[in-house]
């Protein structure tokens, strides 16, 4: 049995694929992210790493070193490990909360040795990295994925939005940049593996797109549709606005940031917190002027007698007093406090955490240049995605079995069934590949296209059999026959893309998905399995 | 099968001759289902002035997804009826198990309003975990449908052409555009007689119809019109023996995603849905439509 170059061309497209998606049996967890000048990172762990091991204890995957973590660090929020595949439980006690305390202001990159540092032995596949800290790493981690084909959201779970301006439309430029400063704020914020990209659809209309993988955080609703408009104001007089221009540093880490108290309030709990920002010259020079037109507080004389307003998206977050001896002053130092409530103080301490952090990523990122409005926002709950995944595996299944009993029944050859189920697998395996090379995410539309792919797939094989099977009073040669057949498979071929080639803009690409796979599917068909199915044919029918 | 078709010629005979007689006559079978379902859909759109009922996702709106746990769904819908009159509750059950998957609560109102709504009713918040919430607005929605519809045409319209430049000759063409046509209204006909809530992955599953249906007329007219050898009669019957094996394989890949799973994503399950009732009406206006058309055409252009 000779072997044709076809045949040779499928097999070697086979193997590239399976090597495209390399498969991988590492188990641990793999680093997501590692906060700049903390411990963790100044030891030398970087994002990419796969963590094996903790202290010895095999890591296996997250809920192996959640589990672990949680032990080492019993009383530590589990904040700093929290992962995109599943959410960590936050255990803030008591106890804890006075801890916090002292450590959530302690400089975490100072080398001043605390008595109750822990020592952490991390083994990674390649070293092993030791930290001292009182406090967990802070990176976040989640399971080492099995292979490089991406899921999209509606299996992996997450959240999608899409925004336009409010009464505006945009130009491309316009959301290239607000895609720019989103992306910034998402990252200032600590989201992980999310994305922001400009989409367009078929009237011209431009839109951002936002995609966040894994467990959708709450508060992504608010940072998307906030402008984050921040305005330090004097009475009617600003002082200060959010971004570069006007704030040059922003504490985020250390003893000039944190919660600093909580306490019983109406029923429920507050928190406060509070961190230094420095400003630029021309803002403290500002503050200067407005703070020497005031007089001193008469009820209050250490204080002057008007309050610096903090005002977020024009709503009155804050007032500040301000000592008499700012009075003319031109500081760079300013510490912004604020804080957060809920029904205990755990609620408390997690919302105050939370309204900082977006405070400051505000005053980092600045404000958005337009009112955003969200127009789509699905989010999909990780467990559901992971039961359709599942599902949709079984089905695959199903479907392989049942088109290849089919096949048997109607021709009664085992040589022929074998050649269609390794042509589907094939086919299936090429497209996965090459979905996993253009970084496609797959999801449940685009799953539903690879298997019409494959359905089409086997209809042209079906053609090729039957052509090249017919007796009686055809005379046609073997090649004449296999000819013929792949003039019904082109022009299917060139059918099945005519009519997916709409989607690709419609609805702004949204079922992009869904056509941009069947294409592949069919293209991979007609280029590469069908001219070796039909060389197998020959070969098996020769027999 | 190929040895059976030799001792079988006598029986061939006699089905050629049926077929010779009758095959105008059963032209009329899928011209009556078809003006039937176009009536239909006439009346229906005279009725509820849409050609077909669009959910959230086309008509703006949220819908949640609630996973796991035991929900009473009429109770829970006579609760949220007075705040929100166009509520709309669906369960979906493993068939396997008889397990409750999840219960999808569909209504015009933003997330703002139905999750609270939602949660007050169900007596737990909703959280990333336990939910999945979609929204679209209702401007996006309107402009997502009239796109999708103009996808639709324009790809009715791009595959016109490719058989026309595939096969050069008129009526044959028609034929497999007239065929094309059915595979489209027939299903749209039954799933507004379910009321059947369509998504914007059901409208892509009609696109994608339009490719995949034709591969059956194509594979007919190319045996009857381009190989020689054999009467005209056994080139059809050849065509309808690998076509319908076709048709077969298509739906053993479609049909089990609503027989065995149901806990499968809703976009995945309308597009196979959609599927499953383009390849059945396939079967009609290949076998019937086009074929007689074919066979009108070749016995009157004396192509034996």
């Amino acid at each position: 049995m000779k072997i044709s170059w076809k045949i040779w061309m499928l097999i070697v497209f086979l193997v590239l694929s399976i090597i495209l998606i390399a498969p991988s049996f590492q188990k641990g967890v793999v680093i997501k992210s590692v906060e700049k000048d903390s411990t963790a990172y100044n030891q030398g762990l970087r994002t990419g790493m796969f963590v094996t091991a903790i202290n010895g204890v095999t890591v296996n995957n997250f809920q192996d070193f959640t589990k672990e973590m949680n032990l080492i660090f019993p009383n530590a929020t589990t904040d700093t490990t929290s992962a995109v595949t599943s959410n960590p439980t936050k255990n803030i006690t008591q106890q804890n909360l006075s801890k916090s305390n002292s450590s959530a202001l302690q400089n975490k990159t100072s080398s001043a040795s605390s008595a109750n540092n822990i020592k952490l032995i991390i083994t990674t596949t390649d070293s092993e990295f030791v930290l001292f800290d009182n406090l967990p790493p802070a990176i976040t981690v989640s399971d080492i994925p099995s292979s490089r084909i991406k899921t999209g959201l509606d299996l992996s779970g997450g959240a999608r939005a899409l925004v336009k301006a409010e009464n505006k439309s945009l130009s491309a430029n316009e959301v290239s940049d607000l895609v720019a400063i989103t992306s910034n704020r998402l990252n200032e914020f600590g989201i992980a593996d999310v994305t922001v990209k400009p989409v367009s659809d078929l009237s011209g209309n431009n839109f951002m797109q936002i995609e966040v993988a894994g467990a959708t955080p709450s508060d992504l609703n608010d940072l998307i549709s906030q402008q984050g408009k921040f305005e330090a104001k004097i009475g009617n007089d600003t002082v200060f606005v959010g971004g570069k221009q006007d704030i040059t540093y922003v504490a985020r880490t250390g003893d000039q940031s944190g919660i600093y108290s909580c306490s019983a309030y109406q029923g429920g709990e507050v928190c406060n917190f509070r961190f230094a920002i420095s400003l630029s010259s021309e803002a403290a020079q500002r503050h200067s002027v407005i703070t020497n037109k005031l007089g001193i507080n008469a009820t209050n004389p250490q204080y002057l007698d008007k309050q610096l307003d903090l005002y977020l998206d024009d709503k009155l977050v804050e007032s500040l007093y301000i000592g008499k001896d700012l009075k003319g002053s031109t500081t760079t130092q300013i510490e912004i406090s604020g804080s957060g409530t809920g029904k205990d103080q755990q609620e408390a301490y997690n919302d105050a955490t939370t309204n900082m952090k977006k405070l400051q990523t505000v005053l980092i990122t600045g404000s958005l240049p337009y009112k955003l409005e969200i127009v789509k926002i699905d989010s999909i709950s990780p467990v559901l995605g992971k039961e359709f995944t599942t599902n949709i595996l079984y089905l695959a299944i199903i479907v392989f079995i049942g088109v290849s009993l089919v096949i048997f029944i109607r021709y009664r050859k085992i040589k022929i069934t074998l050649g269609v189920i390794l042509t589907m697998l094939s086919e299936a395996i090429i497209t996965l590949a090459v979905a996993s090379l253009i970084h496609w995410n797959l999801d449940a539309p685009s799953i539903a296209g690879i298997i019409a792919g494959i359905g089409t797939g086997v209809d042209d094989q079906i053609v090729i059999i039957d052509e090249a099977l017919s007796k009686g009073s055809d005379t046609r040669s073997l090649k004449e026959k296999i000819k013929s057949a792949f003039f019904i498979i082109f022009t299917a071929f060139f059918l099945t893309v005519a009519a997916m080639i709409p989607l690709f803009w419609a609805g702004a690409g949204l079922l992009k998905g869904f056509a941009l796979t069947t294409i592949i599917g069919v293209s991979i068909g007609v280029l590469v399995t069908r001219p070796a199915f039909s060389d197998l044919v020959k070969l098996i029918v020769k027999d | 099968m190929e040895a059976n078709q030799e001792t079988s010629h006598e029986h061939h005979h006699s089905k050629s001759d049926w077929y010779d007689k009758w095959y105008k006559p059963l032209l009329v079978i899928p011209v009556i289902i078809m003006i039937i379902s176009l009536a239909y859909i006439g009346f229906f759109y005279y009725q509820n002035h849409t050609i077909m009922l669009r959910d959230s996702s086309l008509t703006g709106g949220t819908t949640v997804t609630i996973t796991g746990g035991d929900i009473d769904t009429v109770a829970l819908g006579s609760q949220l009826k007075s705040q929100f009159p166009d509520i709309v509750i669906r369960k979906l059950t493993d068939i396997r198990t008889g397990k409750p998957v999840s219960v999808m609560v569909e209504s015009s109102a933003s997330p703002d309003q139905l999750k609270p709504a939602l949660e007050k009713a169900l007596g737990y918040s909703l959280t990333g975990q336990n939910s999945s919430i979609e929204f679209t607005g209702s401007s996006l929605s309107q402009s997502f449908y009239s796109q999708l519809m103009i996808a639709l045409v324009i790809s009715f319209i791009l595959m016109s052409f490719v058989v026309f430049i595939s096969f050069r000759t008129f009526v044959p063409s028609m034929a497999i555009i007239f065929a094309a046509f059915g595979d489209i209204v027939i299903p749209l006909a039954i799933i507004d007689y379910f009321g059947i809530r369509i998504s914007a992955a059901g409208i892509a599953a009609f696109l994608m119809l339009i490719g995949y249906s034709v591969d059956t007329d194509v594979l007919l007219t190319t045996r009857a019109l381009k190989r020689k050898g054999g009467t005209l009669n056994s080139r059809i019957y050849g065509a309808f023996k690998t076509g319908t094996l076709m048709t077969i394989t298509a739906l053993v890949a479609v049909l089990p995603s609503f027989f065995i799973v149901t806990a499968l994503p809703d976009s995945f399950r309308q597009i196979f849905f959609i599927l499953a009732l383009g390849l059945f009406a396939d079967i009609f206006n290949t076998w019937l439509t086009n074929a007689s058309i074919i066979k009108w055409y070749c016995t009157r252009r004396r192509i034996e």
